[in-house]
């Protein structure tokens, strides 16, 4: 039998896995569990999508981490901590697995004849996908070309999303490429693109890397833009 | 297939051995600029496209000189032609020679 600490603490039900999420996910949890969860992240209460607005929607995380998202970005030292723990959490990981020579593949046409597909980091993904778990995930998300801003969610929690909301192109520029494509500026812009959410370990996210670096390369592109959050 | 990388911290794209890379001064979340402002994004996209053409060798990191919230963006009027931030910080870090075999 469970006792009444790891009752309130468990969550009934984790979020589910590979299937596809529509509306705020419900979920039985004890009231501490509940109340904890308003302030900070935790595993079930990171599935709610919340609308505000006919644009893209956003993933509820805690208040805590939302005032912290809001510091790191919105504030001179805030940002200096931010850099300063990105710098912390990803210099050594990288010095580690990025070694040998820089990869160098130069541009063979114009960018008029160019295919150009878009990934970014900012925890971007179509609103009926599965949310980016926010504490850290290694999957990806493919949001096709034409999906409209108010189709997408973004399920971050280590920025303010308040401005992205207003306009995803600032962490994904998927209508600028699009006007860009109907401008013959580019060649064509890709059908699927990328979306990752947060995650600390560079290691995991490997799988998803190369897996997403396949279907790129198998599907024509000749030009990748990454975008950060 | 070509990449190029945007980037608001630096040292990680150093460390990440990212062929082509621009560094903005600009806050998280804030890759592309300020909402609603499409002058702007065109231009950091322009930047993105010249430098996926005029980078000369792998490595090379440009570091875009635009002000968070305190610059005037004119639209870009020739796409065709390689934009002036990129090309002036290449020339910087490269070799005239360089920059005539890359154009």
């Amino acid at each position: 039998m469970k006792s009444v600490a790891e009752k309130l603490l468990t969550p009934d039900r984790e979020l589910g896995t590979g299937k596809s999420h529509n509306g705020p996910v419900r979920t039985r949890t004890g009231w501490l569990y509940r109340l904890l969860g308003r302030w900070i992240t935790l595993p079930s209460t990171s599935g709610e999508i919340i609308s505000e607005h006919d644009g893209p929607v956003r993933t509820r995380a805690g208040r805590l981490n939302e005032v912290w998202a809001r510091w790191f970005t919105g504030s001179r030292l805030g940002a200096a901590v931010g850099h300063w723990a990105s710098r912390i959490i990803s210099l050594p990981q990288l010095r580690r697995l990025a070694t040998g020579e820089i990869p160098w593949t130069p541009l063979r046409k114009p960018i008029s004849d160019c295919t150009v597909v878009l990934l970014t980091t900012g925890g971007v993904h179509l609103r009926t996908d599965r949310p980016f778990n926010l504490n850290g995930d290694s999957t990806f998300r493919v949001i096709p070309k034409n999906a409209h801003p108010g189709e997408l969610a973004i399920s971050h929690q280590a920025y303010d999303r308040t401005d992205a909301l207003q306009d995803i192109n600032l962490v994904f520029p998927i209508e600028r490429l699009r006007e860009l494509e109907a401008e013959h500026i580019i060649g064509r812009f890709a059908d699927h693109h990328y979306g990752f959410g947060l995650m600390g370990s560079a290691k995991k996210l490997m799988p998803s890397i190369k897996e997403v670096a396949r279907r790129i390369s198998e599907s024509g592109v000749d030009l990748a833009l990454l975008v950060p959050a | 297939m070509t990449t190029v990388a945007l980037g608001l911290v630096k040292e990680v794209a150093v460390a990440a051995r990212a062929p082509r890379f621009l560094y903005l001064h600009w806050p998280f979340g804030h890759a592309l600029g300020e909402p609603g402002n499409i002058v702007q994004q065109r231009t950091v996209l322009h930047d993105m496209l010249s430098m996926a053409v005029s980078a000369p060798r792998p490595g090379l990191v440009v570091d875009l000189p635009y002000r968070w919230r305190r610059e005037k963006y004119e639209p870009v009027l020739d796409w065709k032609a390689p934009s002036e931030a990129v090309v002036s910080a290449l020339s910087l870090q490269t070799h005239p020679n360089e920059m005539r075999a890359a154009a």
